[in-house]
């Protein structure tokens, strides 16, 4: 994600990639000194620099969907990291289960987001705000079904 | 179980609110896909995340003894899905995990059923409690918590193991039930006391036919009886000098319980004192039920650091019966032990000490003023000794490693050749 806000030509791009590097950075001080709180700024610090590199390109990216989920899944493994505890054996049918089920979410938010792109890149007239609201929306539906199945 | 959020639900979630909140304002979409993943994890482990409901029992052996190898068996019963839930069992000092894991991360399904087994070997002896049980379940995404712990666990009662005695020391005085003591007073048994004339009520198989032939009249022959022995165990508590594994204390309880093994297998009455910074007493008694007693009691024991002057004159005399023997097993590291046994023997016990020796569990100096100091101290123990032996008392070192059976042939044999010097 570093290396794609870094590939813009200009100079507020390298600016963005910069921050991005960051952020990168404040990830992995925060895996080695396993210091959780951190991790959130991390992410936001590697989204803002995604999002400066994106500054003067006025069409929607369709990699968008992609450095969303690869932030999820970030987040998500950094925080396994922190929380593993080598004291503590952990029986194999577990990592399988949660490696599939944080499989199974990086993959879900993955399509979200190109629905989403798709749907803003389409509907651009429609305004930012209803594309917000049906994200959520959509969000919410998915819950629900999940509540009522288990 | 307490449930609570975790950190990383607020971050996902404050995450989100400004990645929404920032796409509004900047007019990004890209900013709404990139924040839609975290709105997704929330959402979904909103969802998920119910109340974990499950049972927690842990079964072990009752009893064991020093160097046997325990079974633990703890079973979990889960009555909602636990996507992932962490088990810990505390396990007290003296017990060492031979096989299993006591720290481990598992899932359960709805209505599942495990039981994780976990082999213990008891190093040292006591009445140790087994946990508690530490568990802490999780939603799949680590958005809930819940912790709680189970408190009411079993309790594994490790006896010390114990030497077997061949020669054990024998009290000076008997009393009145039949055992294995040949008696100094005359009466029926087997061991020849002596020979006199014969009187009215004699039974004829008592008739010495020889001493009859050689003076003309009838002589009978005399016996000594079999009889019991009163036996006080003297442990004391007061302080103990303690190496990496053992320390006098453990050496002391181990010799006591081999003592009372050995002296009620004899049928004589044994008794218990444990004198420390806690006062504990176990009158005399016999069998089998009086061994565990005094084992049980005697697991109880431990070092509790006090100042409070205690003499032998809160012992209730029924726990101290006139014609016992007192054997005490002491690291004569307290004053206040040294004076009870002076007025044990002032007041006319039958005293032995086995002096469990504290020597092997500390280091002398190299040099300098340290190492004049600790030769002082070994001085000094030897004149303690020889204070002890002075007043009567029949004194041996006994050192770890050492065969308890060799500072018991040395206490018979002050006990056989000292004479009471009278100036």
């Amino acid at each position: 994600m570093t290396a794609y806000a870094f590939s813009g030509r200009d100079t507020v791009a390298s600016a963005g990639g910069g921050i991005a590097g960051a952020g990168t950075l404040a990830l992995l001080a925060c895996v080695v000194l396993r210091f959780p709180l951190a991790i959130p700024w991390a992410v936001l610090l590697v989204g803002a620099g995604y999002v400066l590199a994106r500054a003067h390109h006025s069409v929607v990216d369709g990699w968008a969907a992609i450095v969303g989920a690869g932030l999820l899944l970030a987040a998500e493994l950094a925080f396994w990291s922190i929380e593993s505890d080598r004291r503590i054996h952990e029986e194999r049918p577990l990592v399988v289960w949660r490696s599939l089920t944080l499989t199974a979410l990086v993959v879900t938010a993955a399509l979200f987001g190109f629905l989403l792109v798709g749907a803003a890149a389409v509907s651009a007239a429609a305004g930012l705000l209803l594309t917000a609201l049906g994200v959520a929306a959509a969000v919410g539906s998915v819950a629900v079904v999940l509540r009522l199945v288990r | 179980m307490t449930r609570r959020a975790t950190p990383k639900l607020g971050a996902y979630a404050a995450l989100s609110a400004f990645g929404l909140v920032a796409a509004l304002v900047l007019g990004r979409p890209e900013i709404v896909a990139l924040t839609a993943p975290f709105l997704l994890a929330v959402s979904v482990g909103l969802a998920l995340g119910a109340s974990p409901r499950l049972t927690a029992e842990l079964e072990a052996d009752e009893r064991a003894v020093e160097g046997d190898e325990i079974d633990v068996r703890l079973t979990l019963a889960a009555t909602t899905t636990v996507d992932r839930l962490d088990v810990f069992v505390r396990l007290p000092p003296g017990l060492t995990v031979v096989d299993g894991e006591r720290a481990r991360s598992l899932r359960l399904g709805r209505g599942e059923q495990r039981e994780l087994e976990l082999k213990l070997r008891a190093d040292r002896w006591g009445a140790h409690r087994l946990g508690p049980i530490y568990l802490r379940a999780r939603d799949p995404l680590g958005l809930f918590v819940a912790e709680g712990m189970l408190a009411r666990t079993p309790e594994l009662r490790v006896y010390p193991r114990e030497d077997t005695l061949r020669r054990i020391l024998q009290p000076r005085e008997t009393q009145v039930f039949a055992g294995n003591e040949v008696a100094r007073r005359k009466g029926e048994g087997i061991e020849f006391a002596d020979m006199r004339p014969w009187a009215p009520g004699d039974p004829l198989k008592r008739v010495n036919w020889r001493a009859t032939a050689r003076r003309g009249d009838v002589w009978v022959n005399e016996s000594h009886p079999e009889r019991n022995t009163d036996v006080i165990l003297f442990v004391d508590s007061f302080a103990e000098a303690r190496g990496q594994d053992a320390s006098t204390l453990d050496l002391a309880v181990r010799a006591t319980a081999a003592l009372a093994d050995a002296y009620i297998g004899r049928r004589d009455r044994v008794g218990l004192i444990s004198f420390g910074g806690i006062l504990r007493w176990l009158e005399p008694g016999m069998g089998t039920v009086q061994l565990y007693r005094i084992v049980d009691a005697l697991l109880d024991t431990e070092i509790v650091l006090s100042y409070y002057w205690t003499g032998i004159d809160l012992i209730p005399q029924r726990t101290l019966p006139p014609n016992a023997l007192v054997v005490a097993l002491s690291p004569l590291l307290d004053g206040r032990s040294v004076d009870a046994l002076l007025d044990l023997r002032a007041r006319g016990y039958d005293l032995c000490v086995l002096d469990v020796s504290p020597v092997p569990f500390t280091r002398r100096p190299g040099s300098g003023v340290d190492a004049v100091a600790y030769d002082i101290w070994i001085l000094r123990r030897d004149a303690l000794r020889h204070r002890l032996q002075r007043a009567g008392i029949a004194v041996a070192e006994w050192r770890e490693g050492a065969q308890l059976q060799a500072a018991i042939e040395e206490v018979r044999a002050f006990r056989r050749h000292a004479r009471v010097a009278r100036a």
